[in-house]
């Protein structure tokens, strides 16, 4: 479409995937803006402190690292992908030690003027560890003990992020591993059985939680947890044996925790066809969406308020081409390492995307994850700019281009 | 392209993967399509649910005009300064912000404290007790929106030089249940504090000044009783919306035209929408819907003729309890109808006097009660003429003379009844002139109480003269059908004289006097003449129709007559008892009348004295009726001694009325 333009052959850089994501990173400062610029204490913050001056500083630090990243090629990297994968899980296990606590969560250390998060740079070691070990001939595959070792390598971050807690970063690392088997090349049956398991066990899961008498085993969910996750169903809170006082107790907490819920639908419902205009949006100036929440996880709703289902669109589009050209990347790779690094890094990218605008049309329950790139957060636009660069990085040595 | 080529490759699992993004991506769209396009009229009606409040604003009331045009009752602004809570937001939290630092700086000290005396440092489950709860927060925030409000309060009420104050409880209530609309600290302020208020707290932070409509009557107590008063009601009538967040203060009429014509007089609510944030503070304000002013309703009144009524009735001091009706004969309109003692309306809004309060709750004096129209009180020799007439359309010849002793007895035995005309011969003519109970007991029984009461039945005496102005007695007056085997000849020999078992109204008894004079057409009395909506040239007024007949006497217009010329000879004629009703220029016909009012151990305790009359210029037909009543103490009062003087004042008052209307006849013809 844009042949004449992105000559593919001639270029070394994929030059659509970077005008998406600079698209991206612009409709990113834009919202975060609109959505932060509303309070007296923000208007009045020095320009240091404000945060899509923050946002930007960000994009720069992200792009720098991306770059660097772009000049050792991706093979280079992945020998040491092993040892990045173990450091982040000794990261993640002393984030469970030493980290702060916000929000009833302990997943960041307090680095003075930065909230690091290693779960982030952890989901981008995994990727590389998984791919690495995966890229290994696939007769060594076919044997048994790969597959419970990919699957071990997958389950661990899982557990140790799941601890923190922090469900939703958790939740990501499931689809990408799963994706990554199904790419690697693994017999059928082993996958299909995988499948099979992760199916019963999800719905077992689900029936544990919204239904299961108290007595009975019931699985260990963080409160906010189970609350979500019945916020989404729409069940009662209360149980169907509760006196009128505990139904009423319970009906105050339901409406509570659903609030945030109910007023990304608002924002998103209201925008209609074309939004209310930038910077315009009610919701946020009246203070409806939680302050605290629309600038990082619902700044989808921001977007969808203000630019309409035009606005949605956009973004959607957006993401795609991100996508899509990873999977063009994944197709060109000269070698399996890099098809999976790609795969690996496009599937993350789209978990998120597709967790997070989920949750802002409540097709998911609520997680706490960033869309990457758009939502504010230091931690999260770096590793996502780092991920883009990795998939540059296999752009960049792909087959048919000569070095 | 880029999608379809990564679909068409030759490699299965890239294929699934792209297959697997692209259907994830369709979800989310087809979602956003379900949220953004097809429900997006159904959040934004959300949207509008919490961020907005509606407010009803009352329209401006409707005036009370009189014939004339005078205005009785209308609306004047009232001003309170109030206080515009979301702009002391900020210095809200600037003081909570104070006061926690220094809650948790008093908490510190204490934990110290506690440390020192255990001398080691607090487990964490310890350090717990000196943290502040989520309780104690909110109740800091609570004293700090107090502490700044009053602050606001304490100064302006120093450049105002008047005590204001601000009570925490309502303070708190406000904040909770209204936070959207101002909160008034001082209400209906004088036109120099306004001024003051202007010059010195314009600038203020939020505060300021804010109008309001209140009721005005200009004429403060005259007609107070017609024109009725108002009861704060803030609630929706019908063809209004039913819901609103908030209700500014509204009023319905409660009594009088103000009640009768309530739903003319009210107009249509305003609604004005408010936009509030999360919290309930206001961010910004639009009126959706102008209120439509109410129509004036303009009364048949003629306020001239109602002042110099009021005035007539307290020639016997301030304290005197009675009424009077000036109505016309052809027309049933009613030209003045006055109660005293009477009220000065703008009490109940500007607040009572010292002692208003306590005279208004005096059992004797009552002077809430309309005593034209609420109050039934036994007509006494007024209703004479009506037996009389009953006694001529059964045959009776006015001609024929019987004798009268001094008193009436029925059989030897049975107390007499006292007859206050001298012994002597009596016809009708005489009989009415001189008020003989003896002849008209005698003729009364003689015609039976049957056509006594089928007339007063024509009269509709035992019913409501239909003002609606909930102010109406309908009185007592015995039922035709139910004059069985317990009436007995001296029920009837009472009837005959006005007292037993009926009592009557003041306007009712004017109603009487105006069959009897228009040639026996008993009229619906017309207060209120039309209705007139504010914009006159989109629809015209609303006119209630005039001389709307009710009933006709269905009798001989010969008898009529015999009765009217027996009236006048009351007034004209030398040793009738009305003749202190005498006005040169009137040909004035009427009939006193002294009731007693007994207890129930058949004691005399006051006496209404009356006088019902008719009057035309010269030899034309009559024109007015005019009825007057006074409550006396037993004895003290008569209907020619106490009543006629004041009827005359009101006829002089009539006649100038009559040459003046007929001079600017005269003129208008001129130019014509």
């Amino acid at each position: 479409m844009f042949e004449p333009l992105f000559s593919e052959s001639r270029s070394r850089i994929d030059r659509l995937q970077i005008g998406a994501l600079c698209g991206l990173m612009l409709v990113g400062v834009l919202f975060v803006y609109s959505a932060t610029m509303v309070t007296d204490a923000a208007l009045s913050a020095p320009l240091y402190k404000q945060k899509w001056l923050l946002q930007i500083v960000w994009y720069v630090l992200g792009i720098g690292a991306a770059t660097a990243l772009c000049f050792v090629s991706y093979q280079t990297l992945a020998r040491w992908g092993t040892i990045a994968y173990w450091c982040g899980m000794i990261l993640l296990a002393l984030v469970l030690v030493f980290g702060t606590v916000r929000f009833g969560a302990r997943r960041w250390f307090d680095l003075r003027f930065f909230l690091f998060q290693p779960s982030e740079f952890a989901k981008l070691a995994f990727i590389l560890a998984l791919a690495n070990f995966l890229s290994r001939p696939e007769a060594e595959l076919a044997e048994p003990v790969s597959f419970w070792k990919a699957i071990g390598m997958m389950l661990l971050p899982f557990v140790l992020i799941l601890k923190e807690p922090d469900l939703g970063s958790a939740l990501v690392i499931l689809p990408t591993g799963l994706v990554l088997l199904f790419v690697a090349g693994f017999p059928k049956k082993y996958l299909a059985c995988l499948g099979g398991a992760v199916g019963i066990l999800a719905a077992l899961f689900l029936v544990d939680v919204l239904w299961a008498p108290p007595g009975w085993w019931q699985i260990k969910l963080e409160n906010y947890q189970r609350q979500r996750l019945l916020v989404y169903f729409g069940t009662d809170f209360a149980p169907a044996n509760a006196t009128a006082e505990e139904k009423a107790a319970a009906h105050h907490l339901q409406m509570e925790k659903s609030y945030q819920v109910h007023q990304a639908l608002i924002s998103v419902g209201s925008g209609g066809l074309w939004g209310k205009g930038w910077h315009k949006g009610n919701q946020t100036a009246l203070g409806f969406l939680p302050p605290g929440a629309a600038h990082n996880d619902f700044i989808f709703s921001v977007i969808a308020e203000e630019k309409g289902f035009v606005g949605s669109i956009t973004v959607l589009t957006l993401y795609g081409l991100v996508l899509f050209t990873g999977l063009r990347t994944a197709g060109q790779a000269r070698d399996r390492l890099g098809k999976l690094l790609a795969v690996g890094v496009v599937t993350l990218l789209f978990s998120h995307i597709f967790i997070n605008i989920g949750m802002n049309i409540r097709i998911v329950p609520v997680t706490g994850i960033p869309l990457p790139l758009l939502s504010y957060g230091g931690s999260s636009v770096l590793g996502s700019l780092i991920a883009m660069g990795l998939l540059q990085n296999v752009y960049l040595y792909r087959k048919g281009y000569l070095t | 392209m880029l999608i379809f080529d990564q679909l068409k490759k030759n490699d299965p699992q890239l294929r699934a993967v792209a297959l697997l993004f692209l259907c994830g991506l369709g979800v989310l769209a087809a979602g956003l399509w379900w949220v953004q396009i097809v429900s997006a009229r159904e959040y934004q009606a959300h949207l509008e649910k919490q961020s907005f409040r509606t407010v009803r604003i009352p329209a401006v009331r409707g005036k009370v005009l009189d014939r004339n045009g005078l205005i009785l009752a209308e609306n004047r602004p009232a001003y309170n300064i109030s206080l515009y809570l979301e702009e002391l937001r900020k210095d809200f939290d600037a003081a909570y912000l104070q006061d926690v630092a220094r809650a948790r700086g008093e908490l510190k000290r204490q934990m110290d404290g506690q440390q020192r005396r255990f001398a080691r440092k607090l487990k964490s489950q310890e350090k717990k007790a000196f943290l502040l709860s989520a309780k104690e927060k909110s109740l800091l925030r609570q004293r700090a929106r107090y502490e700044v409000a009053s602050n606001v309060v304490a100064q302006i009420s120093q450049r105002l030089g008047q005590p204001l104050s601000l009570d925490a409880t309502n303070f708190q209530r406000h904040y909770e249940a209204r936070l959207a609309l101002p909160l008034p600290i001082a209400t209906n302020i004088t036109p120099a504090q306004i001024a003051i208020f202007s010059e010195q707290c314009a600038g203020a932070n939020g505060v300021d000044l804010e109008m309001q409509s209140t009721r005005f009557y200009p004429f403060t107590n005259i007609a107070a009783h017609i024109i009725g008063w108002l009861r704060r009601d803030d609630d929706s009538v019908e063809g209004e919306e039913a819901f609103f967040s908030y209700r500014l203060p509204d009023y319905r009429g409660e009594l009088g035209v103000e009640f009768g014509y309530d739903k003319y007089l009210r107009g249509k609510a305003g609604v004005k929408s408010v936009v509030v944030n999360n919290v309930g503070y206001r961010q910004a304000e639009n009126v959706w819907q102008q209120g439509e002013a109410g129509a004036n309703v303009v009364l048949t009144i003629d306020l001239p003729l109602q002042r110099r009524a009021e005035r007539a009735l307290q020639i016997y001091g301030p304290t005197t309890r009675g009424a009077l009706v000036v109505m016309e004969v052809q027309s049933g309109d009613i030209l003045a109808l006055a109660s005293t003692p009477t009220l000065n309306l703008n009490d109940s809004i500007q607040g009572f006097p010292p002692g208003e309060w306590a005279r208004r709750q005096d059992a004797v004096l009552r002077p809430e009660r309309n005593k034209a129209t609420q109050e039934r009180y036994a007509p006494g020799s007024i209703f004479k003429p009506i037996v009389g007439l009953a006694c001529l359309e059964s045959g009776l010849d006015p001609n024929e003379m019987i004798y009268n002793p001094g008193f009436y007895q029925a059989r030897a035995g049975v107390r007499p009844i006292q007859d206050l005309a001298p012994p002597g011969n009596y016809n009708f003519k005489e009989a009415v002139k001189h008020s003989s109970n003896t002849y008209f007991i005698t003729k009364g029984l003689k015609t039976g109480i049957q056509n006594i009461v089928r007339l007063g039945q024509h009269l509709h005496i035992a019913e409501r003269t239909g003002l609606q102005t909930r102010q109406e007695n309908a009185g007592i007056f015995p039922d035709e059908r139910k004059l069985g085997a317990n009436w007995h000849d001296g029920d009837t020999a009472n009837i005959c004289i006005g007292q037993g078992k009926m009592a009557v109204t003041p306007l009712q008894m004017a109603v009487m006097i105006a069959s009897i004079a228009n040639g026996g057409k008993v009229l619906w009395p017309r207060l209120v003449d039309r209705v007139e909506p504010q914009d006159l040239s989109s629809t015209g007024p609303l006119v209630f129709e005039k001389g709307r007949v009710r009933d006709d006497l269905g009798v001989k217009p010969d008898n009529l007559r015999i009765v009217r010329e027996a009236m006048i000879a009351d007034v004209e004629e030398s040793g009738g008892t009305g003749l202190q009703a005498a006005v040169a220029g009137l040909k004035i016909g009427g009939k006193t009348g002294t009731a007693q009012v007994m207890d129930e151990h058949n004691k005399v305790v006051a006496d209404t004295a009356w006088f019902a009359s008719f009057a035309g210029v010269s030899n034309e037909s009559p024109r007015y009726a005019v009825v007057v009543m006074i409550e006396t103490d037993p004895n003290a009062g008569s209907g020619g001694k106490t009543c006629a003087p004041i009827a005359a004042n009101i006829y002089k008052a009539v006649l100038e009325r009559e040459k003046s209307i007929a001079a600017k006849n005269a003129g208008l013809a001129k130019t014509n």
